[in-house]
């Protein structure tokens, strides 16, 4: 707990001293954070690894550029009811997903994220189709909500949705709830023959995993200003998943890391040569070979010598 | 056109897009029955092929020269990667692999950046495939004509190496029990480096084929490998003829589907795959997983 007041003031301090495009690069790596971490919920604590996640956070930006675009809702509201559809739509998404398991549940989700690719690609009137939708602003509204809308208060806008999403997360976790999903992760028979309704756990994680996958996804159609089909390509889905196994799965703070160690070194990288993904690349290959558990398990080794 | 034209043409046109789609299929098929392993770098392999096999043309003026460099080439570089790279990975979990071929595909896509430029190459088609041949008075081009017939053959001949060859009857072996085949006294290993070699080799000559009516082209890895897993999946994951199914499925649909209902043709796809998978999560011909 005193880690995260700390780092939660460290970052909170950040914004007086960083110049303006540093900021905007933090606010996308904190975004993706959030991503990557809400993904970690399922992959790391019940093994239900998805290769569909880019559905929660395509989902997400579109249903928050929508409300923004045609009503006055202001900026935070509009980000949050992005994020609990988001999470509606998952109990559904899940359900399906859960009829099975192992790689056929990956498999599954990888279908459903891109058969809502596919209807956004047509969908023109909600999606803007190819070209997406663009011009999204970031509505004002009363109580000083205003603030949200200027790069500082965006930043802190997505600090705050990704620290009060880790506290959710990490209740849950820690939770009786997070012990039965530990249950499945280990040996889902046996949870099962104790008398815990497997399935009913799995659903109720992945809607939680892709209600703040949504609300990272509600936070990004504002911050870029546009949503696009891209958004919901299984390439993003494959990218957030490296992100958390980067990071080390099963910890939270991992995938975090994770999230941004992608980000910062493929930004480092681009600015020193136009091969940035042939470095990137190797780096993860070398990380397999070398790293296996993540920069979290990396950082455990360390403390156990 | 009279109906019995169209259904004709179109049909042909969707077998030879099956033969396409059956090169990446069966090669990532072959690699998931024997390792267990997801290869997300096949869309690179396949692009590497048509990227190869326009430098083949390039250097000894005939596409048939390319027909057999391209495989030659991007199989040895697979099993190259295979013996150097992935051999150290087996026992671990599923997550190693998909960052290991991830990282792959970024580095290949990259490598063929700086080699071969941003631009779009044009293979061009051999004399004799580029025309058109009339079928029931309908105007059709000869090289969808020689592609699906490649399918054809490409099918029987992958068909029969495994049914009545040696190597063939190892691989299947190895596919049901590896460690028996290993205690039986063969190098499970050169198995697998084979096996990656020939599921690469696959996926390059299919970009090789695609070349001529695609170009050769940076944006080809993504959408090959999201098409491949599709079939892959529908099939049943490690079926050779699972593969072979889902392509043929996968290829009408694409065809038919975009001449009758073009602005659902990609969701029905997906659609067709989400069912499958529900009904059977093995796929159709797949042991459930």
């Amino acid at each position: 707990m005193r880690m995260t007041i700390a780092v939660a003031v460290l970052l909170a301090l950040l914004p007086l001293g960083l110049p303006p495009y540093a900021m905007t690069l933090l606010t996308e790596a904190l975004i993706m954070a959030l991503f990557a971490m809400s993904l970690d919920l399922m992959v790391g604590y019940a093994r239900l690894i998805s290769f569909g996640h880019a559905a929660a956070y395509g989902l997400g930006a579109y249903t928050c550029g929508n409300i923004l675009l045609h009503t006055d809702i202001p900026l935070p509201f509009a980000v949050l009811m992005a994020g609990v559809f988001s999470g509606v739509v998952a109990i559904g998404v899940a359900w399906v997903c859960t009829l099975a398991t192992g790689v056929s549940f990956s498999m599954l989700t990888l279908a459903f994220g891109q058969l809502l690719y596919a209807v956004a690609f047509k969908w023109t009137s909600v999606t803007g189709a190819s070209d997406g939708l663009a011009g999204i602003p970031r509505t004002k509204g009363p109580f000083g909500t205003a603030f949200f809308g200027t790069k500082t208060g965006f930043y802190y806008l997505t600090m705050a949705c990704l620290f009060g999403s880790f506290l959710f997360a990490r209740a849950v976790v820690r939770s009786p709830f997070g012990a039965v999903l530990r249950g499945i992760r280990e040996n889902e028979a046996k949870t099962l023959s104790l008398g815990y309704n497997t399935r009913l756990y799995k659903i109720a994680v992945v809607a939680m995993s892709y209600m703040l996958g949504g609300l990272a996804g509600a936070l990004y159609a504002p911050f870029a200003g546009f949503a696009n089909t891209e958004l919901l390509f299984w390439l993003l889905s494959g990218q957030v998943l490296i992100m958390v196994i980067v990071g080390g799965t099963g910890t939270l703070v991992g995938p975090i890391l994770g999230a941004v160690f992608f980000l910062l070194v493929q930004q480092q990288l681009s600015t020193y040569t136009d091969s940035w993904a042939l470095v990137f690349g190797a780096i993860f290959i070398l990380f397999v070979l070398f790293v296996p558990d993540g920069i979290m398990g990396l950082a455990r080794r360390r403390r156990a010598h | 056109m009279d109906f019995l034209a169209f259904l004709v043409t179109q049909c042909l046109n969707a077998l030879s897009q099956a033969a396409l789609l059956f090169f990446l299929g069966c090669g990532l098929t072959l690699i998931f029955g024997i390792m267990r392993i997801v290869n997300f770098a096949h869309g690179a392999f396949f692009m590497l092929g048509a990227y190869v096999g326009w430098s083949a043309v390039y250097v000894t003026g005939s596409f048939w020269g390319a027909l057999v460099a391209a495989p030659i080439l991007v199989g040895g570089f697979g099993a190259a990667f295979e013996m150097g790279i992935l051999r150290r990975l087996y026992g671990r979990d599923g997550h190693s692999f998909l960052m290991v071929t991830f990282g792959l595909t970024l580095m290949m896509g990259e490598a063929i950046r700086l080699i071969w430029g941003v631009a779009a190459l044009q293979v061009v088609m051999p004399q004799s495939l580029s025309g058109i041949v009339f079928i029931l008075d309908e105007p059709f081009p000869i090289y969808r004509l020689f592609l699906a017939g490649a399918g054809i053959v490409v099918a029987v001949v992958i068909w029969q190496f495994l049914e009545r060859t040696r190597l063939g009857l190892l691989i299947r072996a190895t596919s049901q029990n590896a460690e028996m085949v290993h205690a039986l006294g063969t190098d499970v290993r050169l198995v697998r480096s084979a096996v990656f070699g020939i599921g690469c080799g696959l996926a390059g000559i299919g970009g090789v084929f695609a070349a001529p009516m695609v170009t050769a082209s940076l944006g080809m890895a993504p959408n090959a490998v999201i098409d491949t897993f599709v079939i892959v999946i529908i099939g049943g994951m490690g079926s050779f003829l699972g593969s072979m199914i889902g392509a043929l499925l996968v290829a009408f649909v694409q065809v038919f589907g975009s001449y009758y209902f073009p602005d659902f043709a990609l969701a029905f796809m997906y659609l067709i795959m989400l069912t499958i998978l529900v009904v059977r999560p093995g796929g159709l011909l797949g042991k459930e997983a």
